[in-house]
C-alpha cells in the first residue's frame, strides 16, 4: 500500500542525495542553466566572426577576354568594389594600366587550383540582344565547392548589375525614355509579421526544442542513479529492508526522477528566454532587423504541463530500462537509446510550416513539442492541446503498466536477473519458463 | 520501538516450534522453502524445509558453509524474498501475509546492505527511522541517542562516503537499530572485518541480547557462533540438519569444539568422510 508520508521520506532523501552528487547537478541543473544559452552565444558569435572573415577576404578575379571597348568603366566599377582584385594589378597601388588577359585553359587552371576565385570572360551578346549595338555578354565561372569562389561570383554579379542598370538607364534617357516607359511594373515586397511575431516565431522553433531535450536529460542521470546506481552501491538490499512498501519506494523514485526533468526543463526554457534578446538582439540590429522576444502568458501552463507529462513519461521508460542494469555505466548504455530517439519525433514536431493536426497530436513527444510551439506562437488549439496530453499520459500508462509487470518478478525487483531487457520481455511473456524466480514480489 | 511480547498466536499460525521458554516466539519458521531457477543448474532448492523459533533475548546462530541457504533464509525472514513454501512469522506477523509489520519489527544488517554515500551519519539515522515508523516527535532524541551510544558525535556531520571503515560500521549498526526492533538479524556480519571491529560486532550483539532483543545471527565462523550464540542451528543444502545449545549438540555428537561437531553432521549427511569432504573444498567453515 502506498503510504505518503514513507513517499515524502523517501523523496526527501532521494532528492538530498541528487543535490550532492556532481553529475546529477551538472546534468539536471547546470547544463539546463547555462549550456544552451552559452552555445547560443558561442554559435551567433561564431557565424558573425565567420562573416567577417569572409567579409575580409580578396577576390582575386582573372579576366580572358578584354573589357569592350565601349564599356571601358566596367573595369573600373571591378576595381572600385572593395575586396576585388584583377589578375596582374599591383596589389599596393591603385592600377591604372590594363590588367592581364589569360588563356581561357590557363585561368581555368587557376581557378581549380585555388589561385583565382573566378574567371570573367566578356562575350559577343547572343540571341535578340545581339542586335542591340554596344550590347556584350559576360560569362562567370567560379567553383561552387568553395565558399570563397562563390562569394566572388556575388562581388561580381553585384558589379555587373549595377554597371547594367546605370547604362540601360542612360541609354533609355537618351532615347526619351522614363522610367515608367521603360519599367512597367514594380514589385514590392513587405513581411507582414511584427517584430513581435517574428520574435515569437523563432522563440517557438527554440523552445519547443530545448524544453523537450532538456526534460530528456534532466531524467537521464538521477533514473539510472536511482536505479542500476543504487544496485552498484550495494544500497537497493537495504531500501529493500525498510519498512516501507515496495510501491512508496518505486513512486518515491518515480517522482524524484519526474522532478529533476521538470526542473531541468523550466530551467532551461528560463535560462534561453532571458538570454535570447541578449544574444541575438545585437546580431540582428547588425542586419538591420527589430525584432522582439516575449511569449504570452497562455502558454506558460501549456508548456509546463507539456514538460510534466514528458518528465512522466521518460521518467518511466528510464528507470524501465535501467533497472535492468547491475552498474551504472550499464545503465547508461541501456537508457541512452531513449534519449536518441528522441530526436526523430521531435524533428517531425520543428516543422515550420503547419500547426497541430490530429495526425501529429497522436505522435509522442513531436505532438508536445508542436503543442509548444504554437503556444508560444499564441495558437491554442484546445481540442487538440486536450487529445496532446490524453495521448502522452496514456504513454505515461502504458510505461507504468510495463513497470508494475516487471516489479511482480522477483528477481527484477532484486537484480538478481542477469539479462536484458528484451530477453526479459520474451521470457516472461511467453511464459516459458514458470518457476520460482517468477514468483510475485510486488509488495 | 518496541520490545514488546508478540501477540497470541490464532489458530491458524499457532506456534508449531516450541521455543527454550516456551513463551510465544518472536521469530518463527514453520517447513520454510525457497527454490530459484538457474540457466545452468535448473531449479535449486536454496532452503528446503527449515523449521526452528526464537526467543525474545536470545542470540540464535545459523551455522553453516557458503551456500548452505543461510542468506537466503534471513532474506526470506526479512521479506526480501518471497517463500515458496511454508512460512514465518516475526512477531507474529506473517512474512508474506504483512511484510511491513514484519519489516518495521526488525532490523537487518549484511555486508550487502550498504549506507548512502551522500547522506551524513546523522541523516543516515534520520532517515532509518523515520522510514521504518519511529515516532516522529522522538526521532531526534532517538538519534542523539544513537550518536552517544555509538561514539559517532565527531563525524555525525560528515557524509558516510567520507568515513572509514570502522565509522561507517558503527553507522551501520546504528541505522539497523535505529527504531529500535525486538528482532535483528545479522547476516555474516563480520565479513571483511578486521579484528578489532570484529571484535566490536561481536560486543554490540552481545549487548543487544542483554537489552532483551532477539538476535538472529548467521556465520560461517566457528569461533564466533561458539562465543556468541545461546542456541546454534547448523544448515548444509538447505536444511536444518541440528538445533541446540552448544552444550547439547556436544552431548549428542560427542565431540567438543563446535568445528567438529559441524563436520560430524555434514559428514554424515553427505554420507562421506572427513578428507573427502576437504578435497573437494565444499566446506569453508573457517574457525
Amino acid at each position: 500500500m502506498l503510504n505518503r508520508a514513507d513517499v515524502w521520506t523517501l523523496y526527501r532523501r532521494e532528492l538530498r542525495s541528487a543535490f550532492r552528487e556532481r553529475t546529477i547537478v551538472v546534468n539536471s541543473i547546470l547544463m539546463p542553466i547555462f549550456l544552451y544559452p552559452v552555445l547560443l552565444w558561442v554559435m551567433f558569435t561564431a557565424q558573425t566572426y565567420i562573416q567577417g572573415l569572409n567579409e575580409g577576404f580578396t577576390s582575386r578575379i582573372a579576366l580572358v577576354d578584354p573589357v569592350p571597348a565601349d564599356h571601358a568603366s566596367v573595369l573600373d566599377s571591378l576595381r572600385g568594389r572593395e575586396g576585388v582584385r584583377l589578375r596582374g594589378d599591383p596589389e599596393e597601388e591603385t592600377p591604372t594600366g590594363p590588367p592581364d588577359i589569360l588563356i581561357e585553359s590557363e585561368a581555368l587552371a587557376l581557378l581549380r587550383s585555388g589561385a583565382v576565385d573566378a574567371v570573367v570572360g566578356f562575350r559577343p551578346p547572343e540571341g535578340a540582344g545581339s542586335t542591340l549595338p554596344g550590347n556584350f555578354r559576360v560569362q562567370v565561372r567560379f567553383d561552387g565547392t568553395e565558399s570563397r569562389s562563390e562569394r566572388a561570383r556575388d562581388r561580381v554579379e553585384s558589379v555587373l548589375a549595377g554597371y547594367r542598370d546605370t547604362w540601360v538607364q542612360r541609354e533609355a534617357e537618351r532615347l526619351g525614355m522614363g522610367v515608367e516607359d521603360r519599367v512597367r511594373f514594380l514589385v514590392d515586397v513587405e513581411s507582414v509579421s511584427t517584430s513581435r511575431e517574428m520574435g515569437t516565431m523563432i522563440l517557438g522553433q527554440m523552445l519547443s526544442f530545448f524544453l523537450i531535450i532538456m526534460v530528456a536529460l534532466g531524467c537521464f542521470v538521477p533514473s539510472v542513479d536511482t536505479t542500476a546506481g543504487e544496485r552498484e552501491r550495494s544500497t537497493w538490499e537495504t531500501l529493500m529492508t525498510v519498512a516501507a512498501s515496495r510501491a512508496s519506494v518505486v513512486t518515491a523514485k518515480y517522482l524524484y526522477v519526474a522532478t529533476l526533468g521538470i526542473a531541468a526543463g523550466v530551467l532551461n526554457v528560463t535560462a534561453v528566454f532571458l538570454s535570447v534578446g541578449a544574444v541575438l538582439r545585437p546580431l540582428l540590429q547588425g542586419s538591420g532587423e527589430e525584432i522582439t522576444f516575449s511569449i504570452p502568458l497562455a502558454a506558460v501552463p501549456v508548456m509546463l504541463a507539456g514538460a510534466v507529462a514528458l518528465a512522466l513519461f521518460f521518467s518511466a521508460a528510464m528507470m524501465l530500462l535501467a533497472s535492468f542494469a547491475r552498474s551504472f555505466k550499464d545503465g547508461q548504455a541501456l537508457v541512452q537509446p531513449v534519449y536518441w530517439l528522441v530526436f526523430l519525433p521531435l524533428l517531425l514536431g520543428q516543422q515550420t510550416d503547419r500547426t497541430l493536426t490530429p495526425a501529429i497530436a497522436s505522435v509522442p513527444v513531436a505532438n508536445v513539442s508542436m503543442m509548444i510551439r504554437d503556444a508560444i506562437n499564441g495558437v491554442f488549439l484546445w481540442p487538440l492541446i486536450a487529445w496532446t496530453l490524453v495521448v502522452t499520459l496514456a504513454t505515461v500508462a502504458l510505461a507504468l503498466t510495463g513497470a508494475r509487470f516487471a516489479l511482480r518478478f522477483e528477481d527484477f525487483l532484486l537484480g538478481s536477473f542477469d539479462g536484458s531487457f528484451w530477453r526479459f520481455v520474451r521470457d516472461r511473456i511467453s511464459r516459458r519458463r514458470r518457476t520460482d524466480h517468477t514468483t510475485e514480489a510486488g509488495r | 520501538m518496541s520490545d514488546s511480547v508478540p501477540p497470541a498466536p490464532s489458530a491458524a499460525t499457532a506456534s508449531a516450534v516450541p521455543t527454550p521458554s516456551g513463551a510465544p516466539p518472536t521469530i518463527e519458521v514453520r517447513d520454510l522453502r525457497k527454490t530459484f531457477y538457474d540457466e545452468s543448474r535448473g531449479e535449486v532448492h536454496a532452503v528446503d524445509g527449515i523449521s526452528f523459533a526464537c526467543d525474545r533475548g536470545e542470540v540464535f546462530g545459523l551455522l553453516g558453509a557458503n551456500g548452505a541457504g543461510k542468506t537466503t533464509t534471513l532474506r526470506m525472514l526479512s521479506t526480501v524474498l518471497r517463500p515458496s513454501g511454508g512460512s514465518a512469522w516475526v512477531m507474529g506477523h506473517e512474512v508474506a501475509a504483512e511484510p511491513e509489520a514484519v519489516r518495521r519489527s526488525l532490523g537487518f544488517y549484511s555486508a550487502s546492505t550498504a549506507l548512502y554515500p551522500r547522506l551524513t551519519a546523522r541523516e543516515t539515522l534520520e532517515f532509518f527511522a523515520r522510514i521504518n515508523r519511529y515516532p516522529p516527535e522522538r526521532v531526534p532524541e532517538r538519534v542523539e541517542e544513537l550518536v552517544e551510544r555509538f561514539g559517532i558525535g565527531e563525524y555525525q556531520h560528515a557524509r558516510v562516503e567520507k568515513l572509514s571503515s570502522g565509522m561507517k560500521q558503527k553507522v551501520s549498526i546504528a541505522r539497523t537499530i535505529a527504531h529500535d526492533p525486538p528482532v535483528l538479524i545479522f547476516d555474516e556480519p563480520t565479513v571483511g572485518l578486521d579484528v578489532l571491529n570484529a571484535l566490536e560486532m561481536v560486543r554490540v550483539v552481545r549487548r543487544l541480547r542483554d537489552e532483551g532483543k532477539t538476535v538472529l545471527f548467521s556465520s560461517h565462523i566457528m569461533s564466533e557462533v561458539e562465543k556468541l550464540c545461546d542456541r546454534i542451528g547448523i544448515i548444509h543444502r538447505g536444511r536444518l540438519l541440528a538445533l541446540g545449545t552448544l552444550e547439547e549438540l556436544r552431548e549428542r555428537t560427542g565431540r567438543h569444539y563446535l568445528e567438529d561437531v559441524f563436520v560430524h553432521y555434514v559428514t554424515r549427511e553427505e554420507g562421506v568422510d572427513v578428507a573427502e569432504l576437504g578435497a573437494t573444498g565444499e566446506l569453508e567453515a573457517g574457525a
